[in-house]
C-alpha cells in the first residue's frame, strides 16, 4: 500500500512538473513572428487543431484544399487537391513522415478525412481513430461492439468517416450507423440500419449533405432489397428511405418478374455525390440478385446497376440511368459519380463522368440524366455498343452458362468501386483499368435469408499475369484514351489528382507511384511493402502538403522535407 | 409460381437429371460429379466450413472427433460417387451423420469438389512400372537437370517431390507429351539485356510494375529495375521438351506411374 501511494505520488510531482513545462513552452511557441511562413496553412502561432465543420464548409470545401473533409474530397468526387507544393518538378523529393500501423490485420481499404490537424482513420471491422495529422500521434480510439459471426461479402472493411459539426458518422459491419464525437471518440447514438441477420452489412463512408447522414446499404451477395437512408445528424432518426428495388404499385416494380423484386439486391455499397447548385444526390446501385441467375428475376431490374439522382431533402428520385439491365455479371454500378463541369459539343455543360464496372465510360447530363456519350475503357466482349439512348447493344451468348461462359470485362469489372480521380486543370478522367475476363457459371440456388444468394460464379480463365492493368487517362469529351500507364498485375488502388499536375495511385505488388496528370509520364515510386488496396488523398498541416496512402496494413504519409 | 416455373424452364433438363439421381440414390452412383469447377469447389468449401468443420477441422485436415479428409484418401469410399453417397446417408456406427441441411445435389457434389480439391483427384491403380520410370527420369529422359525430388536434382522446374497428389495420371502424360499446355507464371522465362550490354535468360521468378527476378541457366539470381533494361522479353511456353517423341509409349506409362507414386508419406 504504502510503496503504491509513493509511486503514485512520483507520478504526480512529474506530472505537475511536465505541467509547468507545457505552460512555459506555449507562450514560447507562440512568440514566433507572424508571416514567416508565406504557405497557405502555415502555422505562425499555436492554434488547437480541429473546428466544427459546418455544412456550408463541406459545399465550399474546395476553399480549404489543406483539408480533406468527405470520403472523395469534395461534393463533385474527383478525388483532386487543390495543393500544389508537391508538383511535378518536386516529387521525385518526396520522403515518408510517419506511418500508422493499423491493429487489426485486414487489408486496408480507408481514406482518411482531415480536419485543421486531426486525421481520423478507419480500421476493419468498425473502428476509428483520430490522429495528429503532423505526426501520426493517437488522440483516441473507437471500436464498434458487434457480433463475432457476422454475414458479409467480399472483406471485412471500413472506407472511412463522414464529418458535421463535432460530431463523425461511420458504417459499421453489423449493418449500424453510428455518431461519434470528433473531439473524444464518444459515441452519441447508435442505429440499426438494417439486420445484419438477413445479410445486411455496411462498409462505407457515409455523405453528409444539409443536416442529414446519407448512407448506402450492402448485401447484394445475399438477396437484400438494396436501400439509400438519410438520418439526422442530431438525432440518429431516420428522414427518409428510398428502395433501389420498387414494391407492388411502384414505378419499375414490374421490371422484376413475379416477387423476385423482394430477393432483388440492388445494394448501394458506396459513397454518392451532391450537387449543391442541383441539389441533387448522386448515388450508385450494386447488382441484382441472384448475381449470375438471372432467369429467376427476369426483366430489366431497375433500379440495379444504375446512377440515381435524388432528392436530397424527401428522397424523392428525379431521374435514373440504368448502365447494365438485367445484369447477370455482378457488374455493380457502385462506382463513385464524378460530376465536373466542363465542355461538352461545343457548350458548358454539368457532366457526369462515370468509368462503369461493366468496362464502358459513360457521360450524363447530371441534370437531366441525358446520355450523351459512352465508349469502352477497357477490355469488354458483351456489348457491340451503346445506343442513342446509352442502352447496351448485348453480344448474343455472353450470359453465364451450367458449363461457364468466357466473357470480359472480368466479375472485378473494367473498374470497381476503387475511385477515379478528376482535375479540373486538365480535363481528364484517371481511372484503374483492367483488361481481364471471367468464365462465367450459372448454378441452381434457392433464397435462404441470410445467406449467400449469387446463384453461380465466376473462375478466371488463364493466370493473373496473362491481363492488363493501368491507370488510363480519359476525355469526357470524347471518352478517347489520353495516355495509359501500365501496372502489374491487377490493381485494386483508387486515384488522386493534384493542383500539381500528378496523378498518384498504388500497385497490387506494393508500390505507390506519381505521375505527370498530362502526360502519364512516371515521376516517383516507392515501395511500401503490401498492396495498395485503397485511394491516396492529400492534406497540409503547418504549411507541409502531405499525400497519405493505406497500403497492406500501414498508412503512410508522405511530403517533401525542409 | 412465376419464378419457380421460369427457372426450371431455363436449367430443367440438368436439374431434373440430379433430383432423379438423388431420388433412387443409385443413379449418382455411376455419375461423375457435375458440378466441380472451381466456383463449386469454393461453394462446397463455404458449405463445409458451415457445416463440416467442427468435426473434420476447419481445413479439413481433421478434428477431435473426424478424420482427416484432405489426403485424397478415405476409409468409406474410393470414387466421386461413394463419397456423395457417404455425405448423403452418413456412417452407420459412427458420427458421421447424413447430411440433412443439404438445399440439393448441388450442395452435396459441391462437398465432393471441395474434397477432391484438397488433393489430386481420388487415388487410382496405374499400369507400367514405377521402378523403370525412375530410370527413365534419372537417365533417358534427363529430368534430374531441371527437376528436384526430395532435395536432389535443378532447379529450373517444379520440385516433384509430391508430385502424385497434385496431378492426376491424365495430368502427368499430358505435361509429358504437351508440356506448353499448361505453364504457370512461375515457370515463365525472360531474356533480357541491361543497358549496360549484359544479356540475361533464365526463369522469371517474379515480376512486378518496376522490376524483375530471374534466375538464369547458372542458377545465379539477378534483380533488375524496368527502367534499366535495354531489352526485354517474356517468354510463356515451357523450356520443358516434349516426350511425346522420345520416349516410347510404354516407357511413357512407366514415367507416369513412377510420377504418380510420388507421395507423401502415410505417416508424414
Amino acid at each position: 500500500m504504502i510503496a503504491a501511494a509513493k509511486e503514485r505520488g512520483i507520478e504526480m510531482s512529474k506530472f505537475m512538473a511536465l505541467s509547468s513545462l507545457l505552460l512555459f513552452a506555449a507562450p514560447l511557441s507562440a512568440l514566433q513572428g507572424p508571416g514567416e511562413d508565406p504557405r497557405p496553412g502555415a502555422t505562425t502561432r499555436a492554434a488547437p487543431s480541429f473546428s466544427p465543420v459546418t455544412a456550408e464548409r463541406l459545399v465550399n470545401s474546395d476553399a480549404e484544399p489543406q483539408n480533406w473533409l468527405m470520403y472523395s474530397g469534395n461534393y463533385s468526387s474527383q478525388r483532386y487537391s487543390g495543393l500544389d507544393q508537391i508538383h511535378v518538378r518536386n516529387v521525385d523529393q518526396l520522403q515518408m513522415q510517419w506511418a500508422h500501423q493499423l491493429r487489426i490485420l485486414d487489408r486496408s481499404e480507408t481514406t482518411p478525412l482531415v480536419v485543421d490537424g486531426v486525421m481520423y482513420v478507419t480500421e476493419a471491422p468498425a473502428t476509428v481513430i483520430a490522429l495528429d495529422a503532423a505526426t501520426g500521434t493517437r488522440y483516441w480510439r473507437y471500436e464498434h461492439e458487434m457480433p463475432e459471426d457476422l454475414n458479409y461479402c467480399c472483406g471485412r472493411n471500413n472506407r472511412g468517416v463522414a464529418v458535421l459539426g463535432n460530431r463523425l458518422f461511420m458504417s459499421t459491419l453489423d449493418a449500424h450507423l453510428v455518431a461519434l464525437d470528433a473531439r473524444t471518440g464518444n459515441l452519441l447514438w447508435d442505429v440499426e440500419v438494417a439486420k445484419e441477420e438477413s445479410g445486411y452489412s455496411k462498409t462505407a463512408a457515409p455523405l453528409v449533405v444539409g443536416d442529414k447522414v446519407i448512407t448506402g446499404i450492402a448485401g447484394g451477395e445475399f438477396g437484400i432489397r438494396g436501400f439509400i437512408d438519410a438520418y439526422y445528424a442530431k438525432t440518429g432518426e431516420l428522414a427518409w428511405r428510398l428502395y433501389t428495388v420498387p414494391g407492388p404499385g411502384e414505378p419499375g416494380n414490374d421490371t422484376w418478374a413475379g416477387d423476385s423484386w423482394r430477393t432483388g439486391g440492388a445494394a448501394t455499397w458506396m459513397t454518392g455525390s451532391y450537387d449543391p447548385e442541383l441539389n441533387l444526390l448522386y448515388w450508385g446501385t450494386g447488382n441484382p440478385a441472384p448475381d449470375w441467375n438471372g432467369d429467376v428475376r427476369l426483366g430489366d431490374n431497375l433500379y440495379s446497376d444504375a446512377a440515381l439522382a435524388i432528392d436530397p431533402d424527401t428522397g424523392e428520385l428525379k431521374w435514373y440511368f440504368q448502365f447494365t439491365p438485367h445484369d447477370v455479371h455482378d457488374w455493380d454500378a457502385t462506382q463513385i459519380p464524378i460530376l465536373a463541369d466542363s465542355r461538352f459539343d461545343g457548350e458548358e455543360r454539368k457532366l457526369m463522368l462515370w468509368p462503369n464496372r461493366n468496362a464502358w465510360f459513360y457521360v450524363l447530363d447530371r441534370e437531366t440524366g441525358e446520355f450523351l456519350t459512352g465508349k469502352p475503357y477497357a477490355r469488354q466482349s458483351w456489348a457491340s455498343g451503346l445506343d442513342k439512348e446509352g442502352h447496351p447493344i448485348r453480344v448474343p451468348g455472353t450470359f453465364p452458362s451450367i458449363e461457364g461462359n468466357t466473357v470480359s470485362p472480368s466479375i472485378g469489372g473494367g473498374s470497381n468501386w476503387w475511385s477515379p480521380s478528376y482535375s479540373p486543370r486538365t480535363d481528364l478522367l484517371y481511372v484503374n483499368a483492367y483488361d481481364g475476363e471471367t468464365t462465367y457459371y450459372i448454378r441452381d440456388e434457392e433464397y435462404i435469408e441470410g445467406e449467400r444468394y449469387t446463384a453461380g460464379g465466376g473462375e478466371t480463365p488463364l493466370p493473373a499475369d496473362k491481363y492488363k492493368s493501368a491507370i488510363r487517362a480519359i476525355s469526357p469529351q470524347s471518352g478517347d484514351m489520353v495516355w495509359e500507364y501500365p501496372i502489374q498485375p491487377r490493381s485494386s488502388a483508387g486515384v488522386l489528382s493534384t493542383a500539381g499536375d500528378l496523378v498518384f495511385s498504388g500497385t497490387p505488388d506494393g508500390y505507390f507511384f506519381a505521375l505527370d496528370a498530362l502526360t502519364g509520364a512516371e515521376k516517383w515510386y516507392v515501395n511500401l511493402g503490401s498492396r495498395v488496396h485503397s485511394a491516396p488523398m492529400s492534406y497540409m498541416v503547418d504549411g507541409k502538403q502531405y499525400v497519405a496512402i493505406a497500403a497492406g496494413n500501414v498508412l503512410f504519409t508522405f511530403a517533401l522535407n525542409e | 409460381m412465376l419464378r419457380k416455373s421460369l427457372h426450371l424452364g431455363i436449367t430443367g433438363v440438368l436439374v431434373v437429371t440430379l433430383a432423379g439421381g438423388a431420388a433412387n440414390g443409385l443413379s449418382a452412383q455411376d455419375d461423375a460429379n457435375p458440378y466441380d469447377a472451381g466456383v463449386d469447389v469454393r461453394a462446397g468449401e463455404g458449405i463445409f466450413e458451415r457445416h463440416c468443420s467442427r468435426c473434420h477441422g476447419m481445413n479439413a485436415t481433421g478434428g477431435e472427433t473426424g478424420p482427416d479428409l484432405s489426403t485424397g484418401r478415405f476409409r468409406h469410399a474410393s470414387t466421386d460417387a461413394g463419397l456423395f453417397s457417404v455425405i448423403n446417408r452418413g456412417v452407420p456406427d459412427t458420427e458421421m451423420r447424413a447430411f440433412r441441411r443439404a438445399r440439393s445435389d448441388q450442395d452435396v457434389w459441391q462437398l465432393v469438389a471441395y474434397l477432391r480439391s484438397l488433393s489430386g483427384g481420388p487415388r487410382v491403380e496405374v499400369p507400367g512400372d514405377p521402378a523403370n520410370g525412375e530410370r527413365l527420369y534419372q537417365d533417358k529422359g534427363g529430368c534430374t537437370s531441371c527437376h528436384m525430388i526430395d532435395g536432389a536434382g535443378g532447379l529450373s522446374g517444379p520440385d516433384l517431390s509430391t508430385i502424385g497428389e497434385r496431378r492426376s495420371p491424365e495430368d502427368l502424360l499430358s505435361d509429358l507429351v504437351e508440356p506448353d499446355e499448361r505453364v504457370m507464371p512461375r515457370w515463365w522465362r525472360m531474356r533480357v539485356v541491361h543497358r549496360d550490354g549484359t544479356p540475361v535468360a533464365g526463369l522469371r521468378m517474379n515480376e512486378g510494375t518496376y522490376s524483375v527476378r530471374i534466375l538464369d541457366e547458372d542458377n545465379r539470381l539477378w534483380s533488375f529495375q524496368k527502367r534499366d533494361l535495354r531489352e526485354s522479353e517474356r517468354i510463356e511456353t515451357s523450356s520443358m521438351p516434349s516426350y511425346a517423341g522420345e520416349l516410347s509409349d510404354d516407357e511413357l506409362t512407366d514415367l507416369v506411374a513412377y510420377l504418380y507414386g510420388l507421395i507423401r508419406d502415410e505417416e508424414g
